[in-house]
């Protein structure tokens, strides 16, 4: 019964690989994204906050998939053309930033009131009181829910099958056109997502564990 | 860039056919994922280890793969099995399974979030396990739970969009449908986008509106 999927394991396996570039990418790309948006809302002037807080609202109740068929069908018309692949990540990582950007915002307002009081009493300020107080302690409590968002993200790279990307997603479509075993092959499917989000749930849970005794 | 404003006007009736389809989806799978997620949350706090532990591993599979392959298992599944579900039926089993699982969780830190105290002092006060849970503990885990319910419902909304994929003529089907036919992509992905806006904020007005009818005064 399982020989369908044994079959074609190597073809599914290579999606998996195009599915953690994808993911890396993207999550790589979110996450500056998310840092520069969470500094500008909390530290921007006025107009770039109310950008980024019409930025973040948009990002929040448009669907993903939403976001990638306005992508694929009105960027043409613009005459941009960043490719098929390329134009998936920056959509993901365009949405993704914006979870990620409230992920840091949350960290860096979790850092204790008196570590800025303290640094200022030992004549920092401004970027040296970011860069060597505040940031290094957000980044640890940013930790276990950046990882949270990107298991997110990686179930989010599943929708780029739908703009015809090639990923494990789409790779288990096709083979199931071919084979008539969803099952097993969508169980395969389901694996290989399961086996990279568990993975790194597990991680962020251990990240939990050892930031907790920060405060 | 000129809109067409005629044009969004004009196939209007379209999206809110769409729409229609979408809430209709979004309000059953809300519901479902609400009451499956409480059958879940019983299991996983079961004082019996098999179930606790069956339950654990539900959640962990449903929240680690994503919901598109769930929707897919469960439609060519289905018809593999020779009781093909509609799209419609698909998308909302899986929806309601995986964020049954979210559900849980949430219910779960919603209880976990009551005091232990108020549990001992119930029982001080001679309450039976079951009354402390009905009367001092859920009442407050509830109130609790409304903020992050808000949030799982709003992701849901938009998860709707993917039964456009199995063939479900919800909002974004009618809008893939409406470019291809007439080209006007800025128009269709504008109003979609809209549409999903405003539905997503009138759904987290009212929820916030009952985050404060039923918040705990202070």
């Amino acid at each position: 019964m399982l020989n369908v999927l044994l079959a074609n394991l190597p073809l599914l396996l290579k999606g998996a690989v195009v599915t953690l570039y994808l993911s890396a990418a993207s999550a790589a790309l979110a996450a500056v994204i998310g840092v520069a948006v969470a500094l500008l809302q909390l530290y921007g002037d006025p107009v770039t906050r109310a950008a980024t807080h019409v930025y973040l609202y948009v990002m929040r109740g448009v669907p993903l998939l939403v976001l990638l068929f306005a992508m694929y069908y009105m960027l043409p018309y613009t005459g941009i053309d960043v490719g098929a692949t390329a134009g998936g990540i920056i959509v993901i990582a365009l949405y993704f930033g914006a979870f990620m950007a409230e992920v840091f915002r949350a960290a860096i307002l979790s850092v204790p009131r008196g570590q800025w009081d303290a640094a200022r009493a030992l004549g920092m300020y401004g970027r040296l009181l970011m860069l060597i107080v505040v940031v290094p302690q957000a980044l640890r409590i940013a930790g276990p829910p950046f990882v949270n968002t990107c298991i997110m993200l990686v179930k989010g790279t599943s929708l780029v099958s739908i703009v015809g990307l090639w990923e494990v997603t789409m790779a288990g479509r096709q083979i199931v056109e071919r084979t008539l075993a969803p099952f097993q092959v969508f169980g395969g499917v389901a694996a290989v997502y399961f086996v990279i989000c568990y993975c790194l749930s597990r991680y962020g849970r251990w990240l939990e564990k050892r930031v907790s005794y920060v405060h | 860039m000129k809109l067409d404003f005629n044009f969004i006007l004009r196939n209007l009736p379209t999206f809110l056919e769409g729409a229609v389809v979408t809430l209709e989806l979004s309000a059953l799978a809300i519901l479902c994922s609400l009451v499956w997620g409480l059958v879940v949350v019983t299991a996983r706090t079961a004082p019996s280890r098999a179930l606790a532990l069956a339950a654990t591993g539900y959640i962990e599979l449903v929240r680690n793969t994503p919901v598109l392959v769930q929707m897919l298992f469960i439609y060519f599944g289905s018809a593999v099995l020779g009781a093909p579900l509609s799209g419609f039926a698909a998308g909302l089993l899986a929806m309601t399974l995986q964020n049954g699982g979210y559900m849980a969780e949430i219910y779960r830190a919603g209880i976990e979030a009551v005091s232990q105290r108020q549990v001992e002092a119930g029982m001080a006060l001679g309450m039976r396990r079951h009354e402390v849970m009905s009367i001092v503990v859920l009442p407050q885990a509830i109130r609790k739970v409304v903020p992050p319910f808000t949030n799982q419902a709003i992701v849901m909304i938009k998860d709707t969009s993917l039964v456009s994929s199995i063939s479900v003529a919800e909002m974004t089907f009618h809008a893939k449908l409406l470019t291809d036919r007439t080209a006007a992509a800025y128009e269709v992905f504008l109003t979609l986008a809209a549409l999903y806006l405003a539905i997503n904020a009138i759904v987290s007005a009212a929820l916030r509106l009952l985050e404060r009818r039923v918040a705990i005064p202070t």
